[in-house]
């Protein structure tokens, strides 16, 4: 060193260098805290920032859960569908904000660009309808159930589709159609009500998810929706999806097991509709006019047990048209009243007059009200007069002398009733004057057998009818609700009634109501020992009591549901109908009555006679016909009824009869007499289940199904995935066959779940797993 | 490799082959071995950086070839390609004879000021910046580059002579001239323009300046006119919007995420999440995803925070701080001022140029299209790096072959 300081020239400061030496080690000393500032201490959020841009979560919707009838055969069920989505995050970030990719798309979806383009913008003040209502980040669905040249041409063609993703997802479908329509509902996109609802629960919904919007879709949608799983991909700065970096399969829901029959419920709605068409072709002898038998029902009930075994009603739909949402014209016919409302359940939210039928309760009331019994007598005269008008009973009809219960309830007397009725209405208006509560004991046994309250069937509370039980109290306060309607309509009258008779009717309805519509008379409480008037019931509701009468009297909360089976097959939880109350009525007076509408024991019962040439020796049936009368309308037609292999012998019941294993009821609307159409059509009902028709029994042996059916696992087509692509194939990090066997759904033994096939590269794509690798139920489950 | 001082001066100690290889090769009492008196630390950190380059570019732009369905390994092919071409020329460089290489001096600063003329009337733009002259078969040639040599040799030629000179004709004329010197070329690069090979030329003449022991009071001037010619720049719109972008972007960075700052911004995230060893050689997400752009050039400190983490990216930085030293060290051997004044001008544009590139990915220095020196993709770039080091070694060759004294 002291050689270069001799060389170095004189004039040179030695400093000046150690000046740039300082320099350049302030300058490198500066690059590197920063470098370790950003790279070390700001890290974290960096990083954050990092995973933010470059992934995308996508939602895999769940398959929803299956809904299977009694026997395992599928009524609800999935399909694997296409869907094209479009990533508007990535659309915002292209040069002319995704404008030139959303106009290839809509040509090629035949969609106008304005109308694509509003569907995938995010919701928000100001932005129009229709919108997109998930969360911004989200890929938007523009097209569910996307035919093959649709993906091709997206997948093959990615750089012009930038931001536009092609995926599968799992969309309902109903196998069967229009079978058991009303009760297995529909789905439908979630609503913000449905988010709010649930938001508090443990399976809150998505305001992207696909809900139960009706039926048992509904009312079991917590169990069948299922646990979304999310793809986690990475993306390019234009949004083309590179790579896959997680992925949480999704769970599919749990699988309903119903108390239907699929082969009962199929063999009674071809019952109603052939009854419905044959009685269109009848005339009406009262109208003079072809039976309108607009809308039918039919309730076939365990009640043993309180499942429902088939609920049919006429007209039907196909929930196969909610899915994908369905078109305003679609929503509006299924719910025009020209159409018969084919939405509306006659079955469960059928509010219609019971007539005779009812005389069940009645029968009932005046059996247990403490002043008269079982062994009361009673007239049946042609007519009896109560107040200022005659009623009649049907046709006029009368039998001679005082006449049981027995024979009241068999020829269905209505003025036998009516003596009834008016006895305990003026002991109340005694009462009443006398400042007591009436007992009003009519109301009070309908009430026990469920009448005027809610079934409680495992169906959405909105769609299952109440029905009417009229009192004093309601009928005072409806008139305090109503009366200036009334005095109103007492007024000015009905102008846009042109049937002169009906409008000068309805003007003196009106006018009766304005000034004395608060007044419970005798004519009400004669109308309401017969089922009519202010007293409307359910097809389900009869069943109900029907049930109640046959099996000792237990009134159910009736179920649809049987059980919940998870997705592998194996059984969660039961589902048992519960009781809503035990009668308080002694067995021998059920018995009394039951006996005295049972057919082939003598005394003829009104809805004996379609039953001609039935094997009553080897089939006990008992039932009771309903005529109720609609003013100015074609009369409803009612058979209620129960049945069971056995028969029963003399007045009583024999020691073989037991509980029926079946109560059946049926409704037409219009349709005239109980014994005109509905008795035919349980007859009709009863020969498809015993096999009388010539044909195998639908229910072998007669008897309702009563195991749990094997459930197979869910073996779907596959279960969705998003394909992914880029111009040159990659291999997924997450394609490790280690990370998928860590996967908590998939098991060993055939019950796995199909492991979900990435499929990159889309432009050829992949062909699906060999059948054989898929679990396919039964047969693996043995050997599992 | 690194410590050849003393045993230089001690070669007779060296037994065997080494002492009979000197004897054949270099009969010259008291010289040493030329390979001995390579500075291999020099010229290891220089390779070692050219060679991480080529490795950096490669991850760059890899994904980027797949999906163009070109060849991946194209750039990093380049990229080694013209780290050897560059290697050849910097060993021509270190065999010039010293003397020679003083009067060249003149001839490479004509040289340079002509190929700057040509880049403006022939030369292509890239990125806002009519700095390239596209060659045949898709070359491309940055003149600037090459002028940042011209400049320091000239620069080193003009201010050696007047002060070595004894009995000096006005030596208050020392720096106008050397000014003058190198108004031409920076009056050309600011038509293209190139803000940052400018900044380059100024720190390069103040560190020149600095060493050759101009007064203080010039130097504030020079600082001071500086500000005021910055100032006038601005205010009469001068300076291109995009480059006010830069500026702007840089004093307020997460205003807008899309133009200028977006490229700031994605580097830093490259680095960022990096950590302390980074994702893996070719397995940067922010690097495959293509989101910082630039990256192969410009940015590609950021591929080395990402993919190499702390390690790498420090690692780098410690690489170019060697260099720095060995550059001052030569300057501070060196027997004369023409040499010392090319180490330091050397040492300065590398330093500049190496802070302002990696500053810039840090958020440290505004937006200027200046390249990683070694590591940066791009051609003219390696030359002109590997030019320096060559000139760099034949300075320090002399420092140890010249005998004492003149």
């Amino acid at each position: 060193m002291s050689g270069d300081a001799r060389r170095r020239p004189s004039r040179q400061p030695p400093g000046r260098l150690l000046l740039l030496g300082a320099v350049v080690i302030a300058l490198v000393a500066t690059v590197g805290v920063r470098l370790t500032y950003v790279q070390l201490v700001q890290r974290a959020s960096l990083t954050q920032v990092a995973s933010r841009q470059h992934l995308r979560e996508v939602t895999v919707p769940a398959p929803r859960g299956r809904i299977v009838d009694a026997t395992g055969q599928p009524i609800a069920t999935s399909r694997t569908v296409m869907v094209v989505s479009v990533d508007t995050s990535t659309l915002q970030g292209q040069r002319d904000k995704g404008r030139a990719v959303l106009g290839r798309l809509a040509v090629l979806l035949r969609v106008p660009v304005q109308q694509l383009s509003r569907e995938v913008t995010p919701c928000a003040p100001k932005v129009p309808k229709p919108c997109f209502t998930g969360t911004p980040y989200q890929p938007v669905p523009v097209l569910v159930d996307a035919d093959e040249k649709v993906v091709l041409e997206i997948t093959e063609h990615r750089e012009d589709y930038a931001g536009v993703l092609v995926g599968t997802a799992s969309v309902r479908t109903y196998p069967r159609h229009t079978l058991a329509s009303h009760s297995i509902g529909y789905i439908g996109a979630a609503a913000q009500s449905d988010v709010d609802s649930t938001a508090a629960s443990d399976r809150p919904v998505d305001a992207q998810d696909v809900v139960g919007k009706s039926g048992l879709e509904q009312y079991y949608d917590a169990v069948l929706r299922g646990t979304d799983g999310i793809d986690t991909v990475e993306i390019d700065p234009r949004g083309t999806v590179i790579g896959q970096v997680d992925q949480k399969s999704p769970v599919p829901g749990d699988t309903l097991v119903s108390s239907l029959d699929v082969d009962l419920q199929s063999a009674v709605e071809n019952a109603l509709t052939q009854q419905l068409a044959k009685a269109r072709t009848e005339t009406d002898p009262k109208t003079h006019q072809k039976y309108q038998a607009t809308t039918g029902a039919v309730v076939v009930m365990d009640p043993k047990t309180g499942r429902v075994l088939a609920l049919a009603s006429d007209p039907g739909y196909d929930p196969n048209e909610f899915v994908g949402g369905i078109s305003q014209q679609q929503y509006a016919a299924l719910t025009s009243e020209r159409a018969g409302t084919p939405l509306l359940s006659r079955a469960v939210q059928g509010q219609l007059a019971p007539g005779s039928t009812f005389k069940l309760s009645t029968a009932t009331a005046i059996t247990t009200d403490g002043q008269s019994s079982v062994d009361t007598n009673g007239a049946c005269p042609p007519y009896l007069t109560i107040g200022t008008t005659q009623k009649k009973n049907f046709e006029s009809e009368s039998l001679p002398g005082p006449i049981s219960l027995s024979k009241a309830l068999a020829f269905s007397c209505d003025t036998f009733f009516y003596a009834y009725a008016l006895q305990t209405w003026q002991s109340d208006q005694q009462r009443v004057a006398q400042q007591k509560p009436a007992l009003e004991p009519m109301q009070k046994t309908a009430t026990e057998y469920g009448f005027g309250t809610r079934p409680g069937i495992d169906l959405p509370a909105d769609e299952q009818a109440a029905g009417t039980i009229i009192t004093r109290a309601k009928k005072q306060r409806a008139w305090e609700r109503n009366q200036a309607t009334y005095c109103a309509r007492a007024r000015t009258g009905y102008p846009e009634v042109t049937d002169p008779t009906r409008r000068a009717y309805f003007t003196k309805l009106a006018r009766e109501n304005c000034t004395d519509g608060w007044r419970y008379n005798g004519g009400d409480a004669a109308d309401f020992a017969i089922g009519q008037g202010d007293v409307l019931v359910s097809p389900l509701q009869l069943a109900i009591a029907y049930s109640a009468l046959v099996n000792g009297g237990t009134v159910y909360h009736p179920t649809l549901g049987r059980a919940i089976v998870n997705p592998h097959g194996r059984l969660i939880r039961n589902i048992n109908a519960t009781v809503a109350r035990k009668l308080d009525v002694p067995a021998p007076v059920l018995d009394y009555i039951r006996a005295s509408l049972t057919f082939g024991n003598g005394l003829d019962p009104t809805g004996q006679p379609p039953f001609a040439g039935f094997p009553l020796d080897t089939v006990n049936i008992g039932g009771k016909t309903g005529t109720a009368e609609v003013y100015g309308q074609q009369d409803t037609s009612w058979f209620v009824s129960w049945a069971n292999a056995g028969h029963a012998t003399g007045s009583t019941l024999g020691p073989d009869a037991g509980t029926p294993d079946y109560v059946v009821v049926a409704m037409i609307q219009h349709g005239g007499t109980g014994a005109t159409n509905a008795a035919p059509l349980v007859r009709k009902v009863y020969d498809s289940i015993y096999g009388l028709d010539g044909q195998a029994a639908v229910l072998p042996g007669g008897v309702p199904f009563s195991a749990l059916p094997a459930i197979t696992p869910y073996a779907q087509d596959g279960l969705p995935s998003y394909l992914i692509g880029r111009a040159q194939p990659r291999v997924a990090r997450s394609a490790d066959p280690t990370s998928r066997s860590a996967d908590p759904t998939s098991r060993p033994g055939g019950t796995a779940l199909p492991a979900v096939e990435l499929t990159f590269a889309p432009a050829v794509r992949r062909p699906a797993r060999p059948p054989a690798a898929l679990p396919s139920g039964p047969r693996d489950r043995g050997s599992g | 490799m690194s410590d050849y001082g003393s045993p230089a001066r001690t070669a007779g100690l060296i037994a065997g082959p080494t002492a009979a290889r000197r004897t054949v090769s270099d009969p010259a009492r008291g010289a040493v071995s030329p390979w001995r008196r390579i500075d291999w630390v020099l010229v290891g950190s220089a390779v070692a950086l050219a060679v991480l380059g080529s490795l950096l570019v490669w991850a760059a732009t890899k994904q980027r070839q797949l999906d163009a369905g070109a060849d991946p390994a194209y750039y990093f092919k380049r990229h080694l390609m013209n780290a050897v071409v560059g290697i050849v020329l910097g060993v021509v460089i270190t065999g010039i004879n010293y003397r020679l290489l003083r009067r060249l001096a003149p001839a490479v600063y004509l040289l340079s000021c002509l190929g700057l003329v040509a880049v403006l009337a022939i030369g292509t733009t890239i990125n806002g910046a009519h700095s390239w002259i596209a060659l045949p078969a898709g070359f491309e040639v940055q003149p600037s580059e090459f002028a940042k040599v011209g400049l320091i040799l000239s620069m080193a030629t003009l201010l050696s002579q007047r002060r070595e000179r004894k009995n000096r004709q006005r030596p208050f004329l020392d720096v106008p001239l050397a000014l003058l010197l190198a108004a031409v070329p920076m009056g050309l690069i600011v038509l293209q323009p190139d803000i940052g090979t400018i900044f380059v030329f100024i720190f390069t003449i103040f560190g020149m300046f600095c060493v050759a022991g101009v007064s203080w009071r010039w130097m504030l001037a020079l600082v001071a006119a500086g500000v005021v010619v910055a100032f006038l720049a601005v205010s009469m719109h001068v300076l291109k919007n995009y480059q006010l972008d830069r500026f702007r972007a840089f004093t307020s960075p997460d205003k807008e995420t899309l133009g200028a700052a977006y490229n700031v911004r994605q580097a830093r995230i490259a680095i960022g999440s990096g950590g302390w060893t980074g994702t893996g050689l070719f397995k940067g997400p922010q690097t495959n995803g293509g989101y910082v752009p630039e990256q192969q050039t410009d940015f590609v400190f950021s591929v080395a925070g990402e993919e190499l983490g702390f390690v790498g990216a420090a690692g780098i930085v410690v690489l170019f701080a060697l260099m720095l030293w060995r550059a001052l060290r030569i300057s501070g051997r060196s027997p004369d001022l023409f040499g010392r004044l090319v180490a330091a001008g050397v040492a300065s544009w590398f330093c500049f140029q190496v802070f302002q590139n990696i500053g810039m990915d840090l958020g440290l220095m505004p937006v200027t299209g200046l390249p990683l020196p070694f590591v940066s993709y791009g051609g003219s770039s390696m030359f002109a790096n590997f030019l320096a080091v060559g000139l760099l070694l034949n300075v320090h060759l002399r420092s140890t072959v010249e005998p004492r004294g003149r």
